[in-house]
């Protein structure tokens, strides 16, 4: 799994390129500590180019998403498809997560 | 498929389930190796037709049960066995994985807490359901997502049912059966 960072406005998009398993799913867990410690706000997660997706994958989002709603900053989890829509479906976490279908609808909710 | 409408689906114990007939399944067996979970997977996923393999998504679940067997049955304790027993076809994924642990103890707290997940989730009470999203059991560590179950349950539709001592657990799904051939037109 490799983890590039861009900026857009005040938004930090993080793309995830590759499998979120058992084995790397941590790397995206801490890269977003990481960043709160250096006082980002806002984070785009693009899951574009994640095709495979498992429970270790959906703890670190759950661990994420709940970490940032809970310092009341912002996130939205953007481009799930696939296989990795069908487990957190499965999962039945659509609507905990905050998800939208594209990035530009990511930054609009995002009110930039 | 739809979202927070069903209702609970315990994890059942019954060691006279019809799911525990091995007849006619295939075998394998692998040390408990942590680093090795998704290439077992793969051994075991690359008998089914590609039709029910639904991208990856028959990998993912299979794989995470192996890596409960591994990790939570026998504690990655590679002098310890999981084995396994599968059964494919067009139209259904079966399977039996059975570890050398002291069995799923919490069983009873994990089908209570689930039972609670879903209320939340119907009511979509998404604020408390943050305490609900995962399961940490006793031995669970940070990498575990503690989600696996919930979708688990979900997707061996079929049933996902443990045996008495809780270390062996067998699972179904069907796949609905596609119509061959041409559907002509009754005439008036």
């Amino acid at each position: 799994m490799e983890l590039k960072i861009r900026k857009s406005g005040d938004n930090y998009i993080i793309d995830v390129n590759g499998e979120m398993d058992l084995y790397n799913s941590y790397k995206l867990k801490e890269l977003v500590m990481k960043m709160l410690e250096k006082k980002v706000e806002r984070f785009i997660i693009n899951l574009e180019n994640v095709d495979y997706i498992d429970s270790s994958g959906i703890g670190a989002l759950i661990y994420i998403c709940s970490t940032i709603k809970k310092m009341g900053l912002r996130l939205v989890i953007t481009n799930i498809h696939g296989s990795v829509k069908k487990v957190i479906e499965l999962t039945k976490l659509m609507g905990y997560f905050p998800i939208s279908s594209n990035i530009d609808e990511a930054l609009q909710r995002m009110g930039s | 498929m739809r979202d927070n409408s069903t209702a609970p689906k315990p994890i059942q114990v019954d060691e006279n389930s019809p799911l525990f007939d091995k007849t006619g399944m295939l075998h394998k067996e692998f040390p408990s190796d942590f680093r090795q979970i998704r290439y077992f997977t793969l051994l075991i996923v690359q008998s089914a037709p590609p039709d029910i393999k639904e991208i990856n998504l028959l990998e993912q679940q299979i794989s995470e049960i192996i890596k409960n067997a591994v990790k939570h049955g026998n504690k990655c304790n590679v002098e310890k066995k999981v084995r396994i027993w599968y059964s494919f076809s067009s139209e259904h994924a079966h399977l039996i994985v059975e570890d050398e642990g002291s069995g799923f103890k919490d069983l009873e707290k994990w089908n209570d807490f689930n039972k609670k997940r879903q209320k939340l989730l119907e009511g979509q009470d998404y604020e408390a359901l943050a305490d609900f999203v995962s399961y940490r059991g006793a031995a669970a560590d940070e990498n575990d997502g503690g989600n696996a179950l919930f979708a688990a349950v979900e997707y061996w539709s079929g049933g996902f049912v443990f045996n008495s001592k809780r270390n062996c657990v067998a699972m179904l799904k069907r796949f609905p059966q596609k119509r061959k051939g041409v559907e002509l037109e009754s005439e008036a």
